[in-house]
C-alpha cells in the first residue's frame, strides 16, 4: 500500500515538475547570459525530480513495484518457476533453446575424444606395440557401441513405447493444463491442510522480526492459476525423472558394452606394474565408453514427437501465464524467481537491491535498542556515572605521591581503606555520583571517530600549515615529511596502524587523523601564502603586530581555504573509516556491514550505505551552515 | 529534453541486458578453488585430464574465501565450487541461494583450523571460562567460527560473554601477537604459524578430532549447472575422487600438486596430510547420515540442498 502511494506521488512529482519547469523557462525574464551564475539559482523542481528518479529506480530495479502493485505475483511465479525448473533438464536435450540435441553434441565432442586418445596412443612411446593393437582395438569397439545406440533398428519395442507413454502423458498434460478444472479438486481434507499451510505461511517480503532471516518467498500456491502450475510441475517432475530413468540399451548394446568392460578389466589386471600407462589408456578408454552408457542417446527420429510436445506444453504455459507473462517482463527487470528445491528465491537484480519497504523495516527493526546488530544497537544512550569521566581526567598517578603506603589486609581478613587508597578510587573513578545519559550504538561510534580525527587533524594541521605558510624553516623541514606520506592512500596504513597501535578505538582514530591532518596542512598552507600582499603591507604601516597580522589579516583570509579542506576532509574520513572497521572491529557502520556481507544481508548492507550517506550529508550540511556564518567574506576579496 | 528522456531509456535497457547476458551459459565449465589447500585432483588440473575428461575447457579460478564462492557462483561466474568450506555454503543457502551440496571434497581435523591462545594471557583449556569478558578474534562466518563455537561447547566457556572481534586471519594472528586478543581462530598455514610462535593451540588436534569437532569442504554447484549438464558434473566428480583414490595408493605427482597449491612440498604434504579424503561410498554415508549430515542438521540448514545422485558408486 505504501509503495502503491508512493510509486504514484513520485509519478506525479516528476510531471509536475517538470511542466512547472517548462513554464518558468517561458515566462521568466532574466537577463542574465549565458555563463552568469544567476541562472543557475533556484530549481528545487529539479531537485524533487532527481530525487524521485532515483527513488523511481530504486523502486523498479528492487521489484517494490512489484510486490506493491501485484502482492501475489511473486508466488505465482514462484509456481510458473516450479514448472521451469522440472521442464529444465528436459528441454535441455531438446534444440528448443539449444542449437542442436544434446546427445548429438555428446556423440560429437565423445567421437572427438576418442580419436584423440587414438592418436595419442598411436603416438606414445612408452607402450609396447602388443599394447598399442590391443588399446586401438579397444578404442575401435568403443567406437562402434554408438551406432548401436542410434540405430533406430535395434530400438527395444520396450523402450519405444516408454517413449511414446511419456510423449502421451505431456500431451494430455498440456490438454488438462488448458482446462478451467485443472488441477482436479483433491479429497477435502487435502484441501483443508493447504489451506492452513496457507494460514501459516508469511507474505513477499523479509521477515520484520528478525535481522538474520532474509527475502521470503511463500512457496504454496495462493492462488487458481498458482495452484495450476504447482499441480503440472509435479507431473512434469515424474514425467521427466522417468525419462532420465530410461536408457536405450538395446541387448547388441549391452553385450558390447560387457565385452569392453570385461576385455579392459582382463587387459588390465594381465599387466604389471611396469605397463602403467598402457592400463592408463586402457582407463581412459572405459571412461569413455562409461560416458557414452551414461548420456541419453537415442536414434535420431524417436523423439520427434516428444520434441514436438513439449514445445507445445511449453506454449500453453506461457499462455496460461497471461498478464503474469507481462508482470514478469515488465515489472521484474533484470532477473525473476526461480525456484530451487525446497524454496524459491529472488535472482537478479532484486536479490541483491532489496526492496525500500524491506530496508524501511529492517532499519526500524535494527533501531530499536533491544535488537540492533551483534548486540548493540545501532544508536542508543546508556546511563554513565559521572565518576567515570573524573577518573578519566585524573590521573592515577596522583594517589602515588600521596605519602603513606596502600591498605594492607588484617589478620581478621578484612581491608581498611585509607587516604591513599581513597585517592587512588577517585582516580580511578571507582566511586559513585549521578548518572548521566551518553550515546552509544554502532553510529555513534563510527560518528565519534570521524568527530575525534577530524578534531584533532584540525587542531594540530591548522596551526602547523599556518606555519609553513609564513616561515622557510617550518616549510623546509615538515614540507618533505608531509609530502612523503600524504600521497600514499590511507588505507595502506590500515595494517600497518593497527599492528603498531592496536585494534581499539585509538588505532582508528590515528589512521583518521592521519588523513585529515594532511589535508588540513595544504589546505591551511594554500590559504596562508595566498594572502594579498597589500592586504599585509597596509596592516604593517598601520602599526599591526605579527600577532595582530596573523590573527586579523592572514587566518580570517585563510579560512576559505581551511573549510573547505575540512569538507574535504570529511568525505576522506568517511572512506577510510569504513576500511579501518572492516579489519578489526567489534562497532560501527563499516564492521555491521562487513559482518552482514558474510551472511549475505542485503538489506543490512544497503541501510548502512544508507546511514554513511546521512551522516556525510549531515556534516557537510552543517559545515555549510558554518561557512555561510562564519565567511561572509569568502569570494569577494 | 528529447535527448536526456531517450538516454535514460537507453541506460535502462542496456542495464537489464548486461544483467541477463551475464548469466548465459557458456562452453566451457568454470571451477572455483583455492590456494594453498592441496588436493590431489590439483594433478588433472595441470595436467588437464578434466578438460578431456569432460570434452570442454575447464577454467579453474581461485578464492580467498567461501563466501566470495558463493558471490560469484550467485552473479553467473562460476559453475562448480570445488573444497568450498561448508559454513559459507550453509549461510548460501540459508539466504535461499540456488545451489546444491553433490560432494565432499575432504574432512579435515582441527590441524588447519584452530583457535590459539595466547601465552601470556596463561589461558588453557583448564580455565578457558577465563575467555569471558576478554577479547576474542574470530573471523565470522567461516568454519574457524564454528570451530570457535565448538570449542567453547568443549572447554565450557560462554561466548556471548566474550568480546567476539571481526577478524581475518592474518590481522587475527598479528593482534594475538601484539597482546590485543588473548585468543584467536583462524585457518590457514601461515596465520597459524604465526599464532603458534606466541600461543598454544587450546585444543589440541587429537582433543578436537575426539570432541567431534571437525571441518568439512565440499563440492557445489549452480542448480542451473546441475540441470544442464548433469552429465559433466558426475564426470567431475568422478575424476576428482579417480584423483582421491590415487593419492590413497600414494601414486599422486606430489611436485605438481605443491606447485599448483603454491606451497613449498614440506608444507604442503603436512597440510595434505591433515586432509581425509572420503571414497564415493564414505561420502554418500556422510551426506546421508554421518558426519556432513550431522553438521547440517546442528546448524539449522533448509533441507533439500543436498544431493547424492552424482556420485560415482
Amino acid at each position: 500500500m505504501f509503495t502503491k502511494i508512493i510509486t504514484f506521488l513520485i509519478f506525479f512529482a516528476v510531471v509536475g515538475c517538470i511542466l512547472h519547469g517548462r513554464r518558468i523557462i517561458k515566462t521568466e525574464k532574466v537577463d542574465a547570459v549565458f555563463g552568469n551564475p544567476e541562472r543557475a539559482k533556484g530549481g528545487t523542481h529539479w531537485v524533487i525530480v532527481g530525487s524521485s528518479f532515483i527513488l523511481l529506480t530504486w523502486l523498479y530495479y528492487s521489484w517494490d513495484i512489484a510486490k506493491g502493485f501485484y502482492p501475489k505475483s511473486a508466488n505465482e511465479l514462484c509456481q510458473v518457476a516450479k514448472v521451469n525448473d522440472s521442464l529444465l533438464s528436459l528441454k535441455y536435450l531438446f534444440p528448443i533453446e539449444q542449437r542442436q540435441f544434446k546427445s548429438t553434441f555428446i556423440i560429437k565432442s565423445e567421437n572427438k575424444n576418442i580419436d584423440k586418445l587414438g592418436v595419442e596412443i598411436q603416438n606414445s612411446q612408452d607402450i609396447r606395440d602388443q599394447d598399442k593393437s590391443k588399446l586401438l582395438g579397444l578404442i575401435k569397439k568403443t567406437k562402434k557401441t554408438i551406432p548401436l545406440l542410434t540405430n533406430e533398428k535395434l530400438l527395444e519395442n520396450e523402450t519405444n513405447s516408454k517413449i511414446n507413454e511419456l510423449t502421451n502423458k505431456i500431451i494430455w498434460l498440456t490438454e488438462d493444463f488448458q482446462k478451467v478444472s485443472y488441477p482436479p479438486i483433491k479429497s477435502l481434507e487435502e484441501e483443508n491442510k493447504r489451506i492452513e499451510a496457507l494460514k501459516t505461511q508469511g507474505g513477499w517480503g523479509s521477515s520484520g522480526t528478525a535481522v538474520e532471516q532474509t527475502i521470503e518467498i511463500p512457496i504454496i500456491p495462493e492462488t487458481k492459476k498458482g495452484l495450476k502450475f504447482d499441480a503440472a510441475a509435479k507431473e512434469l517432475k515424474i514425467i521427466s525423472d522417468e525419462f532420465f530413468k530410461l536408457r536405450n540399451h538395446n541387448p547388441d548394446y549391452k553385450s558390447a558394452m560387457k565385452e569392453i568392460k570385461d576385455e579392459i578389466k582382463e587387459y588390465r589386471s594381465g599387466l604389471g606394474d611396469t605397463h602403467e600407462i598402457a592400463s592408463t589408456f586402457a582407463k581412459d578408454i572405459l571412461k569413455v565408453a562409461r560416458r557414452i552408457e551414461y548420456a541419453s542417446i537415442f536414434p535420431p527420429k524417436t523423439l520427434n514427437a516428444m520434441q514436438e510436445s513439449l514445445i507445445e506444453f511449453d506454449r500453453v504455459q506461457k499462455k496460461e501465464q497471461g498478464s503474469l507473462r507481462y508482470v514478469d517482463i515488465f515489472l521484474f527487470p533484470a532477473g525473476t524467481i526461480v525456484s530451487s528445491g525446497p524454496s524459491c528465491s529472488e535472482q537478479g537484480s532484486g536479490r541483491w537491491l532489496p526492496k525500500p519497504s524491506d530496508t524501511l523495516n529492517k532499519f526500524a527493526l535494527l533501531l530499536k535498542p533491544s535488537v540492533g546488530f551483534k548486540n548493540i544497537p545501532l544508536i542508543w544512550f546508556e546511563m554513565m556515572d559521572v565518576s567515570k569521566i573524573v577518573g578519566f581526567l585524573v590521573p592515577d598517578w596522583i594517589a602515588d605521591i600521596i605519602p603513606g603506603e596502600y591498605p594492607v589486609h588484617s589478620e581478621d581478613g578484612s581491608v581498611k581503606p585509607n587516604l591513599k587508597s581513597k585517592i587512588l578510587n577517585i582516580a580511578t573513578g571507582e566511586f559513585k555520583l549521578f548518572k548521566i545519559p551518553v550515546p552509544m550504538g554502532h553510529i555513534w561510534d563510527s560518528f565519534l571517530r570521524v568527530f575525534l580525527g577530524l578534531v584533532l587533524g584540525i587542531i594540530f594541521g591548522v596551526p602547523l600549515g599556518l606555519f609553513m605558510g609564513l616561515n622557510r624553516f617550518a616549510k623546509g623541514f615538515f614540507d618533505p615529511l608531509i609530502e612523503l606520506y600524504r600521497p600514499v592512500p590511507p588505507l595502506a596504513w590500515a595494517p600497518l596502524v593497527i599492528s603498531v597501535l592496536g585494534i581499539d578505538n585509538v588505532g582508528k582514530v590515528f589512521l583518521l587523523f592521519m588523513v585529515s591532518f594532511s589535508i588540513m596542512i595544504i589546505s591551511a598552507r594554500a590559504g596562508a601564502s595566498g594572502t594579498q600582499l597589500s592586504k599585509i603591507h597596509a596592516s604593517h604601516s598601520l602599526g599591526a603586530s605579527r600577532w595582530q597580522i596573523l590573527r586579523y589579516v592572514i587566518f580570517p583570509n585563510s579560512l576559505p581555504e581551511i573549510l573547505t579542506g575540512v569538507r574535504v576532509a570529511i568525505g576522506m574520513c568517511w572512506g577510510t573509516l569504513v576500511a579501518a572497521e572492516f579489519l578489526a572491529g567489534t562497532t560501527g557502520i563499516g564492521f555491521v556491514e562487513n559482518v552482514a556481507k558474510k551472511y549475505f544481508q542485503y538489506e543490512v548492507i544497503w541501510i548502512t550505505i544508507f546511514v554513511m550517506g546521512m551522516l556525510g550529508l549531515l556534516f557537510d550540511v552543517t559545515l555549510r551552515k558554518i561557512i555561510d556564518k562564519t565567511i561572509p567574506w569568502r569570494g569577494k576579496g | 529534453m528529447k535527448k536526456i528522456i531517450s538516454f535514460i531509456l537507453a541506460s535502462i535497457v542496456a542495464f537489464s541486458l548486461s544483467i541477463s547476458v551475464a548469466n548465459s551459459a557458456a562452453k566451457e565449465v568454470r571451477v572455483a578453488f583455492f590456494l594453498e589447500w592441496p588436493t590431489p585432483n590439483q594433478e588433472d588440473k595441470v595436467k588437464k585430464l578434466f578438460d578431456k575428461a569432460l570434452g570442454v575447457p575447464v577454467k579453474w579460478t581461485n578464492f580467498a574465501n567461501g563466501g566470495a564462492m558463493t558471490d560469484a557462483m550467485l552473479a553467473g561466474d562460476i559453475d562448480i565450487s570445488y573444497s568450498q568450506g561448508l559454513v559459507p555454503f550453509i549461510n548460501a543457502v540459508k539466504s535461499k541461494a540456488p545451489l546444491k551440496l553433490v560432494d565432499i571434497a575432504m574432512e579435515y581435523g582441527m590441524g588447519g583450523t584452530t583457535c590459539v591462545t595466547s601465552n601470556a594471557s596463561g589461558i588453557t583449556k583448564a580455565n578457558a571460562s577465563e575467555l569471558e569478558g576478554k577479547k576474542v578474534a574470530v573471523p565470522l562466518g567461516t568454519m574457524a567460527e564454528y570451530v570457535f563455537d565448538e570449542s567453547m561447547k568443549v572447554v565450557g566457556a560462554d561466548r556471548s560473554k566474550m568480546d567476539v572481534i571481526q577478524m581475518d586471519p592474518e590481522e587475527g594472528a598479528a593482534a594475538l601477537v601484539s597482546g590485543d586478543v588473548v585468543m584467536a581462530c583462524l585457518f590457514g598455514g601461515n596465520s597459524i604459524k604465526a599464532a603458534v610462535a606466541v600461543g598454544s593451540r587450546l585444543l589440541t588436534v587429537q582433543e578436537a578430532r575426539d570432541a567431534g569437532i571437525l571441518g568439512i569442504d565440499i563440492t557445489s554447484v549452480t542448480d542451473k549447472f546441475m540441470k544442464e549438464n548433469p552429465g559433466m558434473l558426475r564426470t567431475f566428480i568422478e575424476v576428482t575422487h579417480e584423483a582421491n583414490a590415487r593419492y590413497a595408493a600414494g601414486k599422486s605427482d606430489m611436485n605438481v600438486i605443491a606447485k599448483d597449491a603454491e606451497m613449498k612440498l614440506g608444507d604442503m604434504k603436512e597440510t595434505i596430510g591433515g586432509f581425509k579424503f572420503l571414497t564415493p561410498a564414505e561420502t554418500k554415508k556422510s551426506m546421508e547420515s554421518g558426519n556432513l549430515a550431522g553438521f547440517l542438521k546442528g546448524m539449522d540448514t533448509p533441507s533439500g540442498a543436498v544431493d547424492t545422485s552424482f556420485l560415482p558408486l
